[in-house]
């Protein structure tokens, strides 16, 4: 098995990291080898990389059904269970119902969004990760792995196409 | 004649680059700028938060304190005006936090660029604005260790909470927009702790380290998050709209005068709007002139754009006002043509007057002015006669309005008590949250800031250079 190494090469802007990336998809590196970090969202498109599929939005539809069923059981359910008849009125009232099942319903879409990003993105995550803090300065990361023998020569392609900084990519406490 | 052609060209290049996004500065320079601002403290700044820590401190903790081991007879609520000042500023603050709404999530949809460098700060407010109004629906309750009888689970009788009570859809509406405005707080801010994580030492790295989640700006980390945001802006509008309706059906669904209005819903939010834009402008000033390197984040051209906002919320809340007005007093109700004169020609018709010059002329009268909406301590003093008004009008549709009832031998005038120095308590308590979180928390979103500045650049055209806005998001 041919031993690979782990390399980052930073860019100034979006072009040049596009090249990048163009350049070692025909250098051999596949798109699951290669992630981008960026300081802001660089979209996939103007990359050229595939699109990252995210749960977020059937999480937030499961969240919405539940407080539905919730807000379901808090109008209609509660005063089943515990009959109250206060002079001859009905126990069910459509438009509280509304009111009820609608906090509800936005409350656990809106709670599982919020969690989705935490499931999706494996938050908290503390361990050492591969990172560089010039990212958050507005820098691109393009973090790949290689094999150890093309290292050199996509060092140098990188430098090439504009990175500011081939190196290898080394794991650091967040 | 070189010269003369090129002197449009550059006062118009230079008057575009009065505005933020046509302004940039490379990233470094304004997360150093950021960060700065939160580091570099004034003595200045340790008095007002020692003497506000102060005021909290006995006004609301002391005060409160002495309310629940003496009892509500402290407070000025009595017959007929069962509802006071505790559930005026419980309207006010519930107002205040549309802002952040308003502000972040509606401007988002809407995609108005100008929202980006002061989203956070609006956003704050709606977090501490609802914490008041929770405050002050607790102080109303007097008995605190009963809240929990408001939590949806059979108490030891086994009955449920009544959800047909307006006051539990105000229980589930508040908690679902206190929880919801707090996630929205906290999704942005994200990456902009992370800036903050990779630049500090100490307790702060560590306290940031915790809130940045090991964020790193991934593909997948910003795309989990970007659609997160988006469902959030959407879906967070519907809520805020629902949180004031629902409070002004808490008047409006009682048969009294004055209060039973088909209005008072949309009536109730654009209020809720025109204080909270208000209440914007005025921290913007505050934070420009007291926070540095905010006078690069926060420019005329803001307060420029929240002015044309307060200008068009007021015509719109003068025309609910009316709306509400003209369909009571032409009802020809009997008692509710003795409050509505009660209104202008009781005790208290100055507060009356008052609101309606607070609300509507003043507003009217300068903010048409662009020198006027450019001008940073006049939108304050705007700002501040906006909210004055606004609490005058909840003074008068609460205790005011409750005066008069179908039952005249009950009459009688609200004089509130402990609710005095407690209002000041929670004014003084917002106050100092926002001041600790303006050291602890990036007040300008510096990614959302630089990604705006990334999507807009002057292009020529034909003679002359033009702004342009690339579709990035």
């Amino acid at each position: 098995m041919t031993e690979r190494s782990m390399l980052l090469a930073l860019f100034d802007d979006v072009d040049p990291a596009a090249d990048a990336i163009e350049k070692l998809r025909t250098m051999g590196i596949g798109d699951e080898q290669m992630t981008v970090i960026s300081g802001i969202p660089v979209l996939e498109k103007f990359l050229g990389r595939p699109s990252v599929w995210t749960n977020v939005p059937r999480l937030a539809l499961g969240g919405a059904v539940v407080g539905f069923l919730a807000g379901m059981f808090f109008a209609y359910g509660t005063p089943t269970m515990y009959p109250l008849n206060v002079g001859g009125q009905g126990l069910f009232a459509g438009p509280p119902a509304i009111v009820v099942i609608f906090e509800l319903t936005m409350l656990g879409l809106l709670a599982s969004t919020f969690l989705g990003v935490f499931l999706d993105s494996y938050f908290p995550s503390y361990q050492p990760k591969e990172y560089v803090t010039e990212v958050s300065d507005g820098k691109i990361a393009v973090l790949f792995s290689c094999p150890v023998e093309m290292e050199s020569g996509i060092s140098k392609a990188m430098t090439a196409l504009g990175a500011e900084a081939v190196k290898p990519a080394e794991a650091q406490q967040l | 004649m070189s010269a003369t052609a090129k002197t449009p060209i550059l006062s118009h290049e230079e008057e575009y680059r009065q505005h933020l996004m046509l302004d940039p500065r490379p990233r470094g320079e304004m997360n150093a700028m950021v960060m700065e601002s939160m580091q570099t403290t004034s003595w200045k700044f340790w008095v007002v938060t020692g003497f506000l820590a102060l005021v909290v401190l006995v006004s609301l903790v002391g005060i409160w304190g002495y309310m629940i081991a003496e009892g509500l007879g402290l407070a000025g609520i009595t017959r007929p005006s069962y509802w006071g000042i505790f559930i005026v500023n419980t309207v006010f603050w519930i107002g205040i936090s549309h802002a952040g709404t308003f502000i972040s999530a509606i401007l988002r949809v809407l995609k108005a660029e100008f929202r980006r460098p002061f989203t956070r700060a609006a956003e704050l407010m709606t977090t501490f604005g609802l914490a008041q109004a929770g405050l002050s629906i607790f102080m109303h309750m007097g008995r605190v260790w009963l809240a929990y009888w408001m939590f949806p689970y059979p108490n030891q009788r086994d009955l449920w909470p009544n959800f047909h009570s307006p006051l539990m859809w105000d229980f589930l509406a508040i908690n679902t927009y206190l929880l919801a405005s707090t996630m929205y707080l906290y999704l942005p801010l994200i990456p902009d702790v992370t800036m903050a994580r990779d630049r500090s030492t100490g307790w702060r790295k560590v306290f940031y380290r915790i809130l940045a989640l090991g964020f790193r700006g991934t593909e997948g980390e910003w795309i989990h998050l970007r659609t997160a945001m988006g469902i959030f802006a959407l879906a967070i509008i519907p809520v805020m709209f629902s949180v004031h309706t629902i409070v002004a059906w808490d008047f409006a669904v009682a048969m009294r005068p004055g209060w039973s209005s088909t209005i008072f819903g949309p009536y109730f939010v654009v209020g809720a709007l025109h204080s909270g834009i208000a209440a914007v402008a005025m921290v913007l000033v505050i934070i420009r002139s007291t926070m540095k390197h905010m006078t690069y984040f926060i420019r005329p051209e803001h307060f420029d754009a929240i002015g044309k906002l307060m200008l068009v919320v007021s015509m719109t809340w003068a025309y609910f006002f009316f709306n509400d007005y003209m369909v009571q007093w032409y009802g020809g109700d009997k008692f509710t043509r003795i409050l509505l004169e009660f209104h202008e020609k009781g005790p208290l018709g100055w507060i009356w007057f008052l609101m309606l010059i607070f609300n509507v002329a003043i507003p009217w009268l300068t903010l048409w002015n662009k020198r006027v909406r450019s001008t940073p301590w006049a939108m304050f003093i705007i700002g501040l006669l906006i909210n004055i008004g606004m609490w005058f009008e909840r003074y008068i549709i609460i205790p005011i309005s409750l005066t008069i009832n179908r039952m005249p031998f009950t009459w009688g005038e609200y004089k509130p008590g402990a609710e005095i120095p407690l209002s000041i308590g929670t004014l003084a308590f917002f106050i100092l949250l926002y001041m600790i979180a303006s050291r602890l928390v990036p007040l300008v979103p510096v990614w959302e800031v630089q990604e705006g500045q990334h999507a807009h650049s002057l292009r020529r055209v034909g003679k002359a250079v033009a702004p342009t806005v690339s579709e990035l998001e």
